[in-house]
């Protein structure tokens, strides 16, 4: 139990790293949001998942506060993007497809 | 020796695993912002739920299986909000759904 | 609101606040210190909001109906919409609906916002007056919402209104 859930905590942590790929592509400020919402819901799991792998409850909590910023991270995002948040971003060191 | 209650939490780790992965996946392969928000808050949150499930049939205590459950509900209601939060906005910005050519 | 919904409607957040803390302490004694006084900011911030229509009601028998319902459904969602992702020509079909709502506006409405976004290929994309729009996946699936809609208002032991 204890290894496995190392091991799914790992893959986990890969999922995360490959959303990172939207993160980076975009093409709008919103998909971004996206991915972050995304790492959100998956490093809870992973959280809890080392917290019961390696005996330490105090996890749980570090999840918990977790869940609740991701939650007000995002809502304060779409409250704040009063720019269109449609439009593709003209950053300079934007990376091209 | 695995207890048959190990056996179980292993297997519903287990398969949260391609719920999680097909997060990513849809994240990365859906064609547009909708779509996408449909996989995050599904697939995810269903990923999430089966961790949860496993761990609240190890946990030692009720109180361990309440807060798991509470984890759980947060991060379903925010998905849920921050999903229509971001659909509407996105509607309101003029941004068309993608349709089948 | 009526005084006396106003009663039962504090009763109803002080006993959520003084469960949550419960909780999130793991019911230390020590901790009440503390948390007396953060329930009871809670408790003062929350009642400054505008307050909803009406007390939350919720029937007890609804919920029991809802929660294996729900927890269902969202099963069935999560596996839709994964096979789709994992699925190589992405068997997309997405449309956007306007469902007339029959749900009075309200707790319950806002309930049937945020689970609609979690059942098998619906999203709410937005509300105004008396009409949800939903985002489907893929419209040739029947998106249930009638059936949903139904459950909701078993849970908040509220009738339905007549299609206009």
């Amino acid at each position: 139990m204890t290894s496995l859930s190392l091991i799914v905590a790992l893959i986990l942590l890969l999922t995360i790293a490959l959303g990172l790929i939207r993160v980076l592509r975009g093409p709008t400020p919103t998909d971004r949001m996206l991915a972050a919402q995304l790492f959100g819901t998956t490093a809870v799991a992973i959280l809890l998942l080392l917290g019961f792998a390696t005996h330490s409850p105090v996890m749980t909590d570090v999840a918990l506060v977790f869940a609740l910023l991701t939650a007000v991270a995002a809502v304060t995002f779409v409250r704040r993007a009063e720019v269109d948040p449609m439009a593709p971003e003209q950053d300079v060191d934007d990376v091209p497809d | 020796m695995m207890s048959l209650i190990d056996l179980f939490s292993g297997a519903l780790i287990l398969a949260s695993l391609p719920f999680f992965v097909a997060g990513t996946l849809g994240l990365l392969r859906f064609p547009d912002l909708y779509c996408r928000l449909h996989a995050l808050t599904k697939a995810d949150n269903l990923g999430l739920g089966l961790v949860v499930l496993a761990l609240m049939l190890q946990a030692q205590s009720w109180l361990q299986v309440l807060r798991l459950l509470l984890i759980w509900l947060l991060v379903l209601i925010a998905g849920a909000t921050v999903a229509h939060l971001i659909a509407r906005k996105a509607l309101a910005a003029g941004h068309r759904p993608w349709r089948r050519p | 609101m009526q005084r006396g919904d106003m009663w039962r409607r504090t009763a109803q957040l002080l006993a959520a606040y003084l469960l949550l803390w419960w909780l999130l302490t793991g019911g230390d004694r020590h901790s009440w210190l503390v948390g007396g006084v953060t329930v009871g900011l809670a408790l003062a911030v929350a009642l400054s909001l505008p307050a909803p229509a009406a007390a939350l009601r919720i029937s007890p028998v609804g919920l029991l109906l809802f929660i294996p319902y729900f927890l269902w459904q969202s099963l069935r969602g999560g596996i839709d919409v994964a096979r789709r992702a994992y699925t190589p020509r992405l068997p997309l079909d997405p449309a956007l609906i306007h469902y007339p709502l029959r749900l009075p506006p309200g707790s319950a409405r806002i309930f049937l916002l945020n689970t609609v976004s979690l059942l098998p290929g619906t999203l709410s994309a937005d509300v105004s007056a008396d009409t949800l729009c939903v985002h489907l996946l893929d419209k040739q699936r029947d998106p249930e919402l009638t059936q949903l809609e139904q459950r909701v208002a078993g849970l908040f032991a509220i009738s339905l209104q007549e299609r206009p």
